[in-house]
């Protein structure tokens, strides 16, 4: 394994199973957002898959070490960029979009897919901000369900500054608000995929992290894995959920850990 | 003389997502449907309105329970669907617009 002064840590490795994102902060060079906003502004049609080449300072994004660092903490030194990737563009006065899952309701309890969300502007909420719903990761719920919710307790809408990096597993429940501003609202998204199994666990993982047990009076001021993964409740779902998501969790986290694979 | 459609009662719709199937329990999402023309509720990016925080608090504002949560389906005990239980509540009133 190459720098290592990127990789995630045993908390955030554990809040991602929670939660289902993480967002890192790359400190991309001067005036690069800018430029790649400014290229997007300007194109007329969408490149679909083709939006690297048509605006190829995008991989500056995917190389830099803060993302490469998340990447290949929650998938392995060996996890591939999908080919599929695609520019969202919400342009001004554009309406809201409502949750879904992606796809077909084949989820997957372990971490082995996610979206990279990148945002070259800053995102108010006027601009119609991607909306997700954390720890709705694990739900198999047809889109067709989600029908008549609209807003729910605990949602995050993803207000940020440019340059920021969303990762979010791929069956999180997302959705946008209404772009009221005049300007158009930027997001390329990308796609990763694990490759290998863990057969150990590919961040900074500290051993010692594993063994302060439980300790109930936590509960969401958890910093220890043990703990978030026990007591994070982001929605406040119910006892049976909670239950659920533990048991799910705990699957998740020994699949990352490599326990499968001895 | 007729009255107009506007002016008789009409059937506002509340989709309220409970934690539990008691009507006591904390709301975690909440929908209203109003009866206007063009009506839609959006998801918002601020900080939601939260005018009840249980289904017991919009029935002692007047709201009526007209379907509780299905309880009948397959229960599995290893996988998630859906967030909460849905109540779908009604009030009949005359509403501008």
């Amino acid at each position: 394994m190459g720098d290592q002064s990127h990789l995630l840590t045993d908390a955030e490795v554990a809040n991602f199973i929670v939660t289902g994102y993480h967002i890192v902060h790359p400190d991309l060079p001067p005036g690069l957002n800018e430029k790649i906003a400014a290229q997007l502004d300007a194109l007329e049609d969408n490149p679909g898959d083709a939006i690297t080449e048509t605006v190829p300072d995008l991989h500056q994004v995917l190389d830099h070490p803060v993302v490469v660092g998340a990447l290949s903490s929650l998938l392995g030194d060996t996890y591939e960029v999908q080919s599929h990737r695609h520019w969202h563009c919400k342009p001004a006065g554009s309406g809201f979009m409502s949750w879904h899952q992606d796809s077909t309701n084949n989820r997957d309890h372990h971490i082995n897919r996610f979206l990279g969300l990148y945002y070259p502007t800053d995102i108010t909420p006027e601009m119609g901000p991607t909306v997700i719903v954390p720890g709705t990761q694990f739900r198999n719920a047809p889109t067709d369900r989600m029908a008549t919710y609209t807003n729910i307790k605990g949602q995050v809408p993803l207000t940020v500054k440019a340059g920021t990096v969303a990762f979010t597993h791929y069956d999180l429940w997302h959705g946008t608000a209404a772009n009221r501003s005049t300007v158009k609202r930027h997001m390329i998204k990308f796609l990763f995929k694990r490759t290998t199994e863990n057969s150990a666990p590919t961040w900074n993982h500290e051993p010692e992290s594993l063994t302060g047990g439980h300790n109930w009076n936590l509960r969401g001021q958890a910093k220890d894995p043990v703990n978030i993964l026990s007591f994070a409740n982001p929605l406040g779902v119910s006892q049976s959920d909670h239950y659920k998501e533990r048991a799910i969790r705990q699957t998740c986290w020994n699949h990352l850990l490599g326990k499968d694979a001895q | 003389m007729t009255k107009s459609p506007k002016e008789l009662p009409r059937q506002r719709l509340l989709y309220l997502h409970a934690r539990t199937p008691s009507p006591l329990s904390a709301i975690l999402g909440y929908t209203p449907i109003e009866p206007i023309k063009g009506f839609r509720p959006e998801i918002v990016a601020e900080e939601a309105e939260w005018p009840y925080q249980t289904v017991h608090d919009a029935v002692v504002d007047g709201w009526q329970i007209i379907q509780f949560p299905h309880l009948q389906a397959p229960f599995d005990d290893r996988d998630l669907d859906v967030v909460g239980y849905e109540f779908i509540l009604q009030k009949m009133e005359v509403v501008d617009g």
